[in-house]
């Protein structure tokens, strides 16, 4: 899996590398099972600091989306987040409101919103 | 063991009339990168000149894997790998030669390391010292200093003179061979686009004394740029804020930290948030050091340009 990092945009370096490879298990470039690299192999190979790779990993294990057995390395986990619904579409909200404060920017219409969202849900093809 | 890699209490180098160094107080942790961060002439070098025992405190002492200039010296060089300021060797000698001249003095030199940093920093090392590039000196000794086996490294100015492909390369080296093993690396720097990769403490030095050291997570959580606009902003800064710029009845804020606090505490005076948004290293370096930017309640109403302009 290939995961790049920029540190000039101002978004910290964990979330970065969490998005990513939360983008590429949602999109099934990332299958249940597959591994993923070592703590220190994945900071090796983006020059960043062991530490925030291993916050990504711990950050990525709680929401349930990869799985760490101790002493034999990391895997895509694939099981639903085990989060409360409430929880989930908390964590989301922000999300949304940024896309309507830009959507009422663009004088873009609720529908046409609501549209570009359903379109990138089919892209990643999950049912809405 | 004590926790800590580098500590200084009070610092302090004075020369004839400048305070080079001024009651420096630092707290490096073991297993951490650490970076150096400070201007030219901020007193960066002569810190880690005294840690090095290669200047003399004027006050104030300093601890290196908990001992301490100059009763365990040999201890300290030992286990501590140094690349100075100035890339100097010995100047008829080859890279192999330094190599076979430096091993007898550190117990846990490596050859199998040497050999590979020679070939993975692409070291010339058939070449005399005085004729490589200034390039390839840095690169053979920071060669000499990873293949020492070190618990620390003190590095200063690292990557200066390097290419963007070496360099690379050294960053990996550095995260991998020594991050990785819970070796300390100590470094100073002014690339802070690097430095906020690998780095996991960040040290910010101004005219001898330490402005700020926290690790850089907290740094990016509580650093916030609050824009706001509306009449009768305060225009101090105060501990919490750093800087601050006007622009019309727009009021951009620096703040150090509790920033939704801060921006609740204007709209409760009828201010208008616009946006709280994160700052970049280099931001946060930028705004801590340049502390004459004028904009006190003075020149309410001065635009961004004339604020900027009399920097």
């Amino acid at each position: 899996m290939l995961v790049h990092v920029n540190a000039a945009t101002g978004v910290p370096l964990y979330l970065q590398i969490e998005s990513q490879v939360k983008h590429a298990v949602a999109a099934g470039a990332m299958k249940q099972g597959e591994t993923l690299p070592s703590v220190r192999k994945m900071a090796a190979d983006l020059r960043v600091n062991p530490n925030t790779v291993a916050r990504a990993y711990q950050n990525l294990e709680r929401d349930g989306v990869i799985r760490t057995v101790p002493g034999g390395g990391t895997y895509v986990a694939g099981n639903v987040p085990g989060l409360l619904k409430a929880e989930k579409l908390k964590r989301l909200r922000p999300f949304a409101m940024q896309l309507a404060v830009e959507g009422t920017q663009l004088r873009l219409t609720p529908e046409e919103v609501l549209k570009l969202v359903e379109e990138s849900l089919e892209e990643l093809r999950v049912k809405p | 063991m004590t926790e800590y890699a580098i500590t200084t209490s009070q610092l302090a180098k004075h020369y004839s009339n400048t305070r080079a160094v001024d009651g420096l107080d630092l707290r490096v942790p073991r297993g951490s990168i650490y970076g150096f961060l400070g201007r030219n002439g901020a007193g960066k070098t002569t810190t880690i000149r005294m840690l090095m025992g290669l200047a003399h405190p004027t006050s104030g002492s300093a601890t290196v894997l908990g001992l301490r200039w100059p009763e365990d010296r040999c201890a300290i060089l030992d286990r501590v790998g140094f690349v100075g300021e100035k890339k100097q060797l010995f100047e008829s000698m080859k890279g192999n030669a330094l190599v076979r001249f430096n091993k007898p003095y550190f117990p846990r030199w490596s050859d199998e390391l040497a050999n590979r940093y020679a070939r993975r920093l692409e070291v010339p090392m058939d070449v005399p010292f005085k004729k490589l590039s200034q390039g390839n000196r840095t690169k053979l000794c920071l060669l000499l200093a990873l293949a020492q086996g070190a618990e620390l490294l003190i590095l200063d100015e690292p990557t200066s003179g390097l290419d963007p492909v070496v360099m690379d390369e050294l960053l990996r080296v550095l995260v991998e061979d020594y991050a990785g093993e819970g070796r300390t690396i100590f470094l100073s720097s002014h690339n802070l686009a690097e430095v906020e990769k690998i780095a996991d403490w960040v040290g910010i030095i101004d005219r001898g004394k330490l402005l700020l050291e926290a690790p850089l997570e907290e740094i990016r959580a509580d650093f916030r740029r609050v824009t706001a606009s509306g009449n009768a902003l305060p225009g101090e800064r105060t501990e919490q804020v750093v800087s601050v710029a006007a622009s019309g009845s727009v009021r951009e804020y620096f703040v150090r930290n509790n920033a939704e606090r801060f921006a609740a505490e204007l709209r409760n005076q009828g201010a208008t948030i616009l946006e709280v948004s994160p700052l970049n290293l280099e931001q946060v370096f930028l705004r801590l050091v340049k502390k004459e930017e004028p904009c006190t309640a003075g020149n309410t109403g001065a635009t961004h340009a004339v604020a900027s302009s009399s920097i």
